[in-house]
């Protein structure tokens, strides 16, 4: 026995480690919310290009468009009339190319881009970049200010990364005669980035200018510029404004290199401005959209990959075990006294159709009804099979009454009554009858009260939305259950009635 | 916590809950296999008689409708008689029928039944509402028990009787059960009889139940029901005791009757007793049935040499109420 026990418990265990285990795969590993309501940040980015086509010319309009990195693309779109769309990668960079025979005034085109960060596979790794590069000597005046200018800087720096860093705040330092040298008096952004770049090379370090666009909610923005270096393992980012490392999470690399965005063949005045939005989507639901996507749905969500038809039943089917689990406990470990083992969760199951009130109303109506045809069924002394098919018959009769009467009534709730399974309400009846008799009305409405209440809780239990969510998106949980019913199943303590019960062996004086 | 000191309170005295004895006793003791030799009151009876013990004597078998045609000339030789499904449960569907009166039957509350009702009654039967599973039974009628004068006193109609739980063929504890006009002549405690202990050394009653509660005298007669010698006690203990080697059921109530001309008599075993046995002895199962245990883990290889009278002596001199 002892040993047995120990068996059953350990599979418990073992069970309950598996169940509890894959819910927290899913939740922690695969990111897949714990309730249907949490959303996430979905973002729409739109890019606007614009120019002046020149009348009887053919156009040919290019534009970088980012490569898939950190985000998971939701959906890609070319918004353009009358052009054909042609996507090619060049380099590191994806570029898209719009083009058309004739176009004739101003054209608008445009991309749109929609991402998400949740489910973005943070193992893929962007493709490596070259740890190397040559470079040409600088000559003259530049040549001195540049080694002027790398001299402390190789002084003062540790490794790659100090010494970017280094070289960004040096450049930016206005009081430096030898950056201002290089920069020859150009301070804008893009030219601190080309005098880094300029030193960087003459240190052989390879450093390369990225464009990125602000995930945040402005209206019009221009694309960032950014430099990055590859140390080996990863891109390292470098913010050409003051040296600091490291991408921020809201920004987008758009593409990289020296081009410009998007140029123009057939036009004039290109002008290409960027808005982003931002959207709120459940998390399940783009989990959905996302997973099939990455072709890594079997084992995260495969309820999910069901015929919705079939995925109702299953909504249904898979809390029956949390039901059943509810009784267990009402009757091993409250000991309430229900009519047979599993019936209240077939009678909840009959509530979700007719809403609980309702179904509480109906189901006494009906067994009271019937429960009085049997009795005078008893006097004409039919056999078991026959007396129960009159029931199950009057039954029937009854339910449809009540569904006219209801609707005459103008309460439509009635009529969903139709599918209310006949034949529990019938075994219903006809043991609560055998009941009746043998053990007497009391016992029986007791034992009916208690289904009642069995039903409702089973019925309150097995319907939250939330509840439902949680079985269907993580079967685990199933695992979880049974672990806990092996449980009880050694549970071998006095059920809560009996404490009523046996209070007459209680040592006299200390009862009351 | 009130419910926690009931809880410690109970566990102290040894008292059995439904959990405790379906899943140590019931399950541990008694396999599924044997359950039709208890479950069957046929089999029961044929069992009991090969082993030469008493059993009220079978009268017929209706075991289809079209049996049941026959059962005016079956019954024709008999005054009185009784009426039950083979493997009903608790008492369920038994009819008793005392005596006749112009082609009428009187049933033990009174009542006059046709032989169309009779007929009927055992068509319900055949039809299985009183079996255990809800499956097809057959019907069974023997020889109605005529209650000892002893119990007159102390009963309201019907036939007391006792039953004495056996675990691995040790009797641990037994119980008077005598009808009351609530339980219509029956014995089932359920059905509102009442439940008396019993002192396993004498045979004497003590204290009774009925209903839950603690009672001293009959709610009928008024009279005591405590203080009661039962005769033939060693008799019965024997029987009880011999129940195991019969059936192999090693956690088994065994209920017995005392019919005046014919003395102890085994009526039915039931693989699940009730637990209201405890009440009426004021005493809990689970202390006596540790006891035997022990007892037996002590002489643990040698087992099987002890006889039915050694264990009965071992369990009258351990279980004796000392002093009340």
């Amino acid at each position: 026995m002892r040993s047995v026990q120990l068996h059953a418990t350990l599979l418990a265990l073992v069970l309950f480690a598996l169940g509890a285990g894959s819910v927290v795969w899913q939740v922690m590993v695969r990111d897949i919310p714990l309730t249907e309501s949490e959303t996430d940040p979905v973002w729409i980015v739109d890019a606007r290009v614009e120019f002046d086509a020149r009348k009887g010319f053919p156009v040919k309009a290019q534009m970088f468009v980012p490569p898939s990195a950190d985000f998971v693309t939701l959906n890609e779109s070319f918004v353009s009339n009358n052009y054909g769309v042609n996507v090619n990668k060049l380099g590191d960079n994806r570029q898209v190319t719009w083009s058309t025979r004739r176009a004739d005034g101003h054209q608008v085109l445009y991309y749109r881009l929609v991402l998400t960060r949740r489910f973005s596979m943070t193992e893929e790794k962007a493709p490596p970049g070259p740890q190397f590069r040559k470079s040409e000597p600088l000559t003259g005046a530049e040549g001195l200010a540049a080694e002027a200018l790398l001299a402390p800087i190789r002084e003062q720096s540790a490794d790659v990364e100090t010494f970017i860093s280094e070289t960004i705040n040096r450049v930016n330092n206005s009081t430096n005669d030898n950056a201002q040298l290089l920069l020859r008096g150009d301070y804008s952004i893009e030219s601190r980035a080309r005098v880094v770049d300029l030193l960087l090379a003459a240190a052989h370090i390879p450093a390369e200018p990225v464009h990125t666009v602000r995930l945040g909610l402005q209206q019009a923005q221009e694309p960032e510029l950014w430099l990055r270096s590859y140390n080996g393992k990863s891109w390292l980012y470098f913010n050409p404004d003051d040296g600091a490392e490291g991408l921020p999470s809201d920004r987008l690399v758009w593409w990289s290199g020296d081009k410009p965005l998007a140029k123009l063949e057939g036009g004039r005045r290109l002008q290409v401005s960027f808005s982003v939005s931002k959207n709120e989507m459940s998390a399940i639901q783009l989990a959905q959209s996302v997973q099939p996507l990455q072709d890594r749905s079997f084992w995260t969500l495969s309820l999910y990959d069901l015929p919705l038809e079939a995925q109702q039943t299953f909504r249904i089917l898979i809390m029956l075990p949390f039901g059943v689990l509810l009784i267990l406990f009402l009757r091993n470990l409250i000991g309430l006294e229900t009519l047979g083992t599993f019936t209240p969760v077939l009678v909840a199951l009959a509530f979700r159709q007719t809403d609980i009130i309702w179904g509480i109303v109906l189901f006494t109506v009906v067994t009271a009804l019937g429960l009085s045809l049997r009795s005078y069924l008893e006097h004409l002394r039919l056999q078991l099979l026959p007396r129960l098919s009159v029931v199950l018959t009057f039954v029937v009769i009854l339910i449809t009454v009540i569904s006219v009467l209801t609707h005459k009534l103008g309460l439509e709730r009635g009529v969903s009554v139709a599918l209310f399974p006949m034949v529990i309400l019938t075994m219903v009846i006809e043991r609560l009858s055998v009941v009746w008799e043998e053990r007497g009305g009391t016992h029986s409405i007791k034992v009916a009260l208690g289904t009642l209440i069995a039903a409702t809780l089973a019925h309150l239990l097995m319907t939250p939305p939330e509840l439902v969510y949680l079985f269907f998106t993580f079967p685990g949980i199933l695992l979880v259950l049974v672990s806990v019913m092996l449980l009880l199943g050694h549970y071998r303590g006095y059920r809560l009635t009996e404490l009523r019960r046996f209070k007459a062996l209680l040592p006299s004086g200390k009862d009351q | 916590m009130l419910g926690l000191k009931t809880w410690l309170a109970l566990r102290s005295r040894g008292v059995l809950g439904i959990n405790q004895r379906n899943g140590d006793l019931v399950l541990k003791y008694n396999a599924r296999h044997l359950y039709p030799l208890v479950d069957d009151k046929l089999i029961t009876k044929e069992r009991a008689m090969a082993s030469g013990m008493r059993v009220p004597e079978l009268y017929g078998v209706v075991s289809t409708e079209q049996g049941i045609k026959d059962l005016g000339a079956m019954l024709r030789p008999h005054a009185d008689f009784v009426i039950k499904p083979a493997q009903g449960a608790g008492g369920d569907g038994v009819l008793v029928i005392n005596d006749r009166f112009e082609g009428l039957y009187r049933t033990s509350g009174g009542k006059l039944l046709s032989l169309d009702d009779l007929e009927f009654h055992i068509s319900s039967i055949l039809s299985g509402i009183y079996s255990l599973g809800g499956h097809r039974d057959c019907a069974i009628i023997e020889y109605r028990v005529k209650p000892d004068p002893v119990f007159s006193a102390i009963s309201f109609e019907g036939v007391p009787d006792i039953r004495i739980i056996v675990l691995r063929g040790y009797p641990v504890m037994a119980m008077l059960r005598l009808p009351t006009r609530q339980s219509h002549g029956k014995a089932n405690l359920h059905q509102g009889a009442i439940g008396v202990g019993v002192d396993l050394a004498t045979g004497i009653t003590v204290g009774g139940t009925w209903h839950n509660l603690k009672i001293q005298r009959h709610p009928d007669t008024a009279n005591p029901v405590s203080g009661v010698q039962l005769p033939y006690w060693d008799e019965f203990m024997q029987m009880a005791s011999t129940c195991y080697e019969l059936t192999g059921l090693g956690y088994l109530g065994v209920d017995l009757v005392l019919d005046e001309a014919q003395g102890p008599m085994i009526l039915e075993l039931n693989a699940r007793p009730g637990l209201n046995i405890q009440i009426a002895n004021d005493a809990g199962l689970m202390g006596r049935c540790r006891d035997v245990e022990q007892e037996l883990a002590m002489r643990a290889p040698r087992v099987w040499g002890i006889t039915p009278r050694k264990r009965v002596a071992w369990c009258k001199q351990r279980f004796a109420v000392t002093d009340q």
